[in-house]
């Protein structure tokens, strides 16, 4: 069955984006990350606008968060505190990344960068990932009963000034990193059209040295934020927002969630991460391969004016 | 000065029963007719053309099966069938064409082994659609003489003009690479139509429109040729736009991006929220 998209300006079958939907809604109960970074490449590679694929895709974080959020709220795991400070600087830095975006949309170099970032964020976390589960599954192997490792240490958060005392998190750290991080996460949320918070997670863990029980949630809650802001400024400036495309992604997204977290629940955490690491590595070395090959034709079109 | 008010008074009923029938038939070439929004012509197919004015019958009738391209959730693309009756003798050429526009031409080259944009090019006056169906080869019925106003695709494209300094050579790539892309999209069509002639005066053509079709008021131009020379053309204007739901959305999206940026987000809220808490019941 098809449809005609009204923004993106093209019929594309239902089944392909609640599918679409559902896998990103499938990784997201699986791993507790929004899924988006999966879901914008794979859209693009259906032969959505890229532009288009990115501001829709921010819509559909919008509901995947809220829907994680109403769980992670209830059961007391965010830090509103941290979430404040980290949504100052992922206000800003989605702004900017929207300008910046709308920028490069001119230029015509708006697909190109997508492109380029992708392939960089996702084989780094892919690799990452990759790395991290083997190593887990080693030591797994030789010590079965040995403990997990230090999660972090801390050098750089100590020294910084404008401490903050973060009480849920147990933290007291300069205000400036979690500005920091949530401006680059704000910047990716509106290039890229995912929540971030698969970097976002790590970071809060690796970086802030945030309690792992407090970090699903309150990046949750930054992330929805950061996603309506992207949302809206995509959507009052280039006008890239499909709404009937965010709402088929969001219904199969919510088929799909409950699943995923299903499966998780019964499946080994170490196999889980190294399934999603191929995953991820997967998209990046597709992306990567549509840069170098040859293209089928070196010419294409920019935006369409229509002159008064 | 009583002759002067009688020809005023003739142009007058002239010049109205000319604007009756404007769009369905024409004695001559006419200059392009401003698009009769709302007219009768909107109802499904128009009335027959049938001049009730003129004292002779015109050499040349068109109708087309739709009045409109309407462009819904369910859009696909559309065939559109043109039909008509002509006095023989004689050839028919139909030319449509999409609404003028500037159209960017992005050249990607090789960069540090990645391929990115390095090149552009804008064109002013090219045409979203460009069509053209004849009932017989076009370069016979138009070698015998002028073909006048009849543009082939790459003489039509010729006209477009080049917005800033560029060499000619590198020009015609970026001519040539537009032509590209708009046939891969299904906009030029690359083959000539065919127009099929019925006991040698009743003719019909398919006039395909794909499934990315930039909305506008399109230009359905049918010539009468005789020996080469054009004898009698009728311009339709065929409006091409978003109905129904996909319209209202389309249209809030570029009227009112803040109000539609926060209707996506209350919409995402919802789904969302209401989505995830039903899905955690089963």
């Amino acid at each position: 069955m098809e449809i005609y998209l009204p923004i993106a300006e093209q019929s594309i079958n239902v089944f392909l984006l609640l599918g679409l939907g559902s896998v990103a809604g499938l990784l997201a109960g699986m791993f507790g990350v929004g899924g988006g970074f999966l879901a914008t490449p794979l859209l693009i590679f259906v032969g959505i606008p890229p532009t288009v694929a990115v501001a829709s895709q921010a819509n559909q974080v919008i509901a995947n968060s809220v829907s994680s959020l109403q769980v992670q709220w209830r059961r007391g795991n965010v830090d509103l505190r941290m979430g404040l400070v980290l949504l100052l600087g992922g206000i800003v830095g989605s702004s900017a990344g929207v300008s910046l975006f709308t920028y490069l949309k001119r230029i015509g170099q708006i697909d190109f960068v997508i492109a380029v970032l992708y392939v960089v964020m996702l084989s780094a976390i892919g690799g990452l990932m990759t790395v991290e589960s083997l190593r887990t599954y080693l030591r797994r192997r030789r010590h079965p009963e040995a403990p997990r490792g230090k999660l972090h240490q801390h050098y750089l958060v100590h020294r910084l000034p404008l401490k903050l005392r973060f009480y849920k998190s147990k933290l007291y750290i300069s205000a400036l990193l979690p500005i920091g991080l949530g401006f680059v996460i704000g910047i990716l949320s509106a290039i890229l059209g995912v929540g971030g918070g698969f970097v976002l997670v790590p970071a809060m863990i690796y970086l802030l040295g945030m309690p792992t029980s407090v970090v699903i949630g309150t990046s949750n809650f930054q992330v929805l934020f950061v996603a309506a802001n992207v949302t809206f400024l995509q959507a009052a400036t280039n006008g890239t927002v499909d709404l009937l495309l965010a709402l088929l992604l969001i219904l199969g997204g919510v088929l799909g969630a409950p699943v995923g977290a299903r499966l998780a629940a019964r499946m080994p955490g170490v196999l889980l991460r190294g399934l999603m690491a191929v995953l991820i590595l997967g998209v990046a070395a597709e992306l990567l391969v549509e840069l170098l090959r040859t293209p089928a034709s070196q010419y294409s079109l920019g935006i369409r004016e229509v002159l008064p | 000065m009583r002759p002067v008010v009688v020809l005023l008074t003739l142009g007058m009923a002239f010049a109205s029963a000319a604007k009756a029938q404007a769009p369905l038939s024409e004695p001559s070439i006419p200059p392009l007719p401003a698009p009769p929004l709302g007219s009768p012509a909107e109802s499904g197919s128009a009335p027959p053309s049938v001049p009730d004015v003129a004292p002779a019958p015109p050499d040349l009738v068109v109708d087309l099966s739709l009045a409109r391209v309407s462009i819904t959730s369910a859009f696909q693309g559309e065939t559109i069938l043109l039909f008509g009756m002509f006095d023989p003798p004689g050839e028919i050429v139909v030319v449509v064409a999409g609404p003028p526009a500037r159209e960017t031409v992005l050249r990607k080259e090789r960069f540090l082994g990645l391929w990115l944009n390095t090149g552009r090019q804008a064109f002013d006056d090219v045409p979203a659609y460009y069509a053209i169906a004849a009932s017989q080869p076009l370069q016979r019925l138009l070698a015998r003489g002028a073909g006048g106003e009849i543009l082939s695709l790459e003489d039509r494209m010729s006209t477009a003009r080049s917005v800033g300094e560029r060499g000619s050579d590198d020009l015609t790539r970026f001519r040539l690479g537009l032509i590209e892309v708009k046939r891969r999209q299904g906009l030029y069509p690359a083959a000539i139509g065919q127009v099929t002639v019925q006991a040698n005066r009743l003719f019909r053509a398919d006039l395909p429109f794909p499934s990315r079709l930039p909305e506008g008021i399109y230009d359905v131009r049918t010539y009468l040729l005789r020996d080469g020379q054009i004898v009698a053309a009728v311009s339709r204007p065929l409006p091409v736009s978003k109905v129904g739901f996909s319209a209202q959305l389309a249209g809030w999206s570029s009227r009112e991006g803040e109000l539609y940026g926060l209707g996506a987000i209350v919409m995402a809220l919802l789904v969302g929220w209401l989505g995830g808490a039903m899905m955690r019941r089963v």
